[in-house]
């Protein structure tokens, strides 16, 4: 069941750590694994993989350049109640794609047309701080007065639910995207976070099937029954069984039937996102009033990977035979089980009852935890960030998927604006030409 | 005796692998294990060894873990994969 492809010499009695045979190891098993994936695109195969290899442009470019590493720590100070913020800007610094984003410069604050409260300048800035190089830990206080005018909800001193916090400043950093909209946006936000979950409602009488699908940024998980009942442990496995299983509608409007039948309702998840969230429903608000409210103790086992394909659209529909409906652009092939599995990288937990707890985070660069406390900054273990009571886990695809044989956006809309910059100029030469004409026969 | 068994041992393992069952049941078995959490623990365990030790060799480590792996699996797990086991068989035993 080796799948490490580690290389054992028996003469040392020691594994062979060699980049160059790690690499032609990943090549060799990417490559087998294009080969034998079908398509759903044109009936092409997979793009073949081509590593980044620089051009003598680059290499100009890059002359002089200082390397620094590619992961950055810093504690975050607690300006009053504010460890539910600095939790969930923990889980941004360690995010690969949003450090990726805002590290090539993708928007730069100092280029930034507003003047205040550009949520994506708060992300910069943040990512700027983290790799400053300076170890000591700050203040975020532009980012919390921005988060607190981008929602009233948020302000003020008291503790806020980090949850909230979260889908709160993915929101406010979407809205100030260039270039973001309200459907099928590719911000950084939604080219990150979103996927889409598909409602299947399906009237026991007749048995025809409504399909519905809504956009979501996290998936929110139930530590109760239907009943009311808590269990003492749940898993993060057992708790998506229960979110995809499918539910019992005593009431539905069936419009095949005209009528009021019995129904069943199952939630899949259509489309996965290359950062799947989970939250645990642990509070639950007895009244509107967050101080009669209480929190689920129970414990949550997650683990450091799970594959998600059996909880997709896809791979539940094939599981039960049926067909999806409209199927013209539906491939009952589900693609190879790599690109389902995803790797942990952040943990926020919350210690302590609703209101007067407190919120640290795990997160890992590579093979290394750290546990965050505000400004005290730990080296961790796998073992103590499993063990700890979890509210939100953070997990990243570990093989992202593109659309094949496409230029990419960015280059393309570079191209248009060369072509446009060149336009402007001959323009520019040919207003100068006629000046000089209209000067000339001014003077016969 | 023993070469009877082996034979017969891998005459079955060879027609689990054809048929698909072996990497069926294997797969139900690394699901499982990692619910469970015995392959993060294991994981942990491993790495935090390694780097407690003055000098670590894969063989000290592997006899030292050995013995925890195996009996660190819960028995819920072992029982289950038992009886998909046992279920193969049975279908094997009537042709």
């Amino acid at each position: 069941m080796s799948s490490s492809g580690s290389v054992f010499c028996n003469g040392c009695g020691d594994f062979v750590y060699n980049s160059d045979a790690l690499f032609a190891h990943s090549r060799a098993a990417l490559a087998y694994q294009e080969k034998h994936t079908q398509f759903q695109v044109a009936k092409k195969g997979r793009e073949p993989f081509k590593p980044w290899i620089p051009n003598s442009k680059d290499t100009e470019a890059l002359e002089g350049a200082i390397a620094i590493p590619c992961q950055g720590r810093r504690g975050l100070l607690n300006l009053g109640q504010t460890c539910y913020l600095n939790v969930i800007l923990q889980s941004f610094v360690a995010n690969p794609l949003l450090r990726n984003y805002f590290l090539s410069d993708k928007h730069n604050t100092k280029l930034c047309s507003k003047t205040k409260d550009c949520g994506c300048c708060e992300m910069d800035k943040l990512f700027s701080e983290v790799y400053s190089g300076n170890e000591a830990p700050f203040g975020p206080i532009s980012f919390l007065s921005t988060t607190w005018r981008a929602s009233s909800d948020l302000a003020g001193y008291s503790q806020q639910d980090a949850h909230e916090c979260f889908i709160s400043t993915l929101n406010h950093v979407h809205a100030t995207s260039r270039g973001s909209t309200k459907l099928s946006c590719i911000c950084v936000v939604h080219s990150t976070f979103d996927g889409l979950l598909q409602s299947d409602v399906k009237c026991e009488r007749c048995g025809n099937v409504t399909t519905t699908t809504d956009p979501m940024l996290d998936i929110s998980l139930d530590l109760k029954s239907k009943g009311g009942e808590v269990g003492q442990e749940y898993t993060l496995a057992s708790c998506l069984r229960r979110f995809t299983h499918p539910e019992k509608l005593s009431a539905y409007n069936c419009v095949k039937c005209s009528k009021t039948t019995p129904a069943s309702k199952r939630l899949s998840i259509r489309k996965l996102p290359p950062v799947l969230s989970f939250q645990f429903k642990r509070f639950e608000h007895k009244t509107a009033d967050h101080s009669t409210a209480h929190k689920i103790e129970s414990s949550v086992r997650f683990p450091a990977s799970i594959n998600m394909a059996e909880y997709t659209t896809l791979v539940m529909n094939a599981r039960n035979g049926k067909d999806e409906k409209g199927g013209s652009e539906q491939h009952p092939y589900p693609g190879p089980p790599a690109l389902y599995d995803y790797d942990l990288f952040s943990v926020v937990c919350h210690d302590g009852h609703i209101d007067n707890g407190h919120y640290t985070c795990f997160t890992r660069h590579q093979d290394e935890w750290y546990y965050f406390d505000d400004d005290k900054v730990t080296h961790s273990t796998l073992g103590k960030c499993l063990r700890s009571q979890a509210y939100m886990c953070f997990y990243v695809k570990r093989n992202l998927d593109y659309k094949p044989y496409m230029t990419p956006s960015y280059i393309v809309a570079r191209e248009a604006e060369a072509v446009k910059e060149k336009e402007r100029e001959k323009e520019k030469e040919a207003a100068l030409m006629r000046e000089v004409e209209d000067a000339l026969l001014a003077t016969v | 005796m023993p070469d009877a068994r082996d034979a017969l041992y891998a005459q079955i393992q060879r027609r689990m692998v054809n048929s698909g069952d072996w990497d069926r049941i294997s797969e139900a078995l690394e699901a499982k294990l990692n619910e469970s959490g015995w392959i993060d623990s294991l994981h942990d365990s491993s790495k935090e060894t390694a780097r407690a030790g003055e000098s670590v060799s894969v063989g000290t480590l592997l006899e030292s873990l050995g013995s925890q792996a195996a009996s660190s699996v819960s028995p819920k797990v072992k029982e289950e994969i038992i009886q998909m086991i046992r279920q193969y068989l049975d279908t094997q035993l009537d042709k």
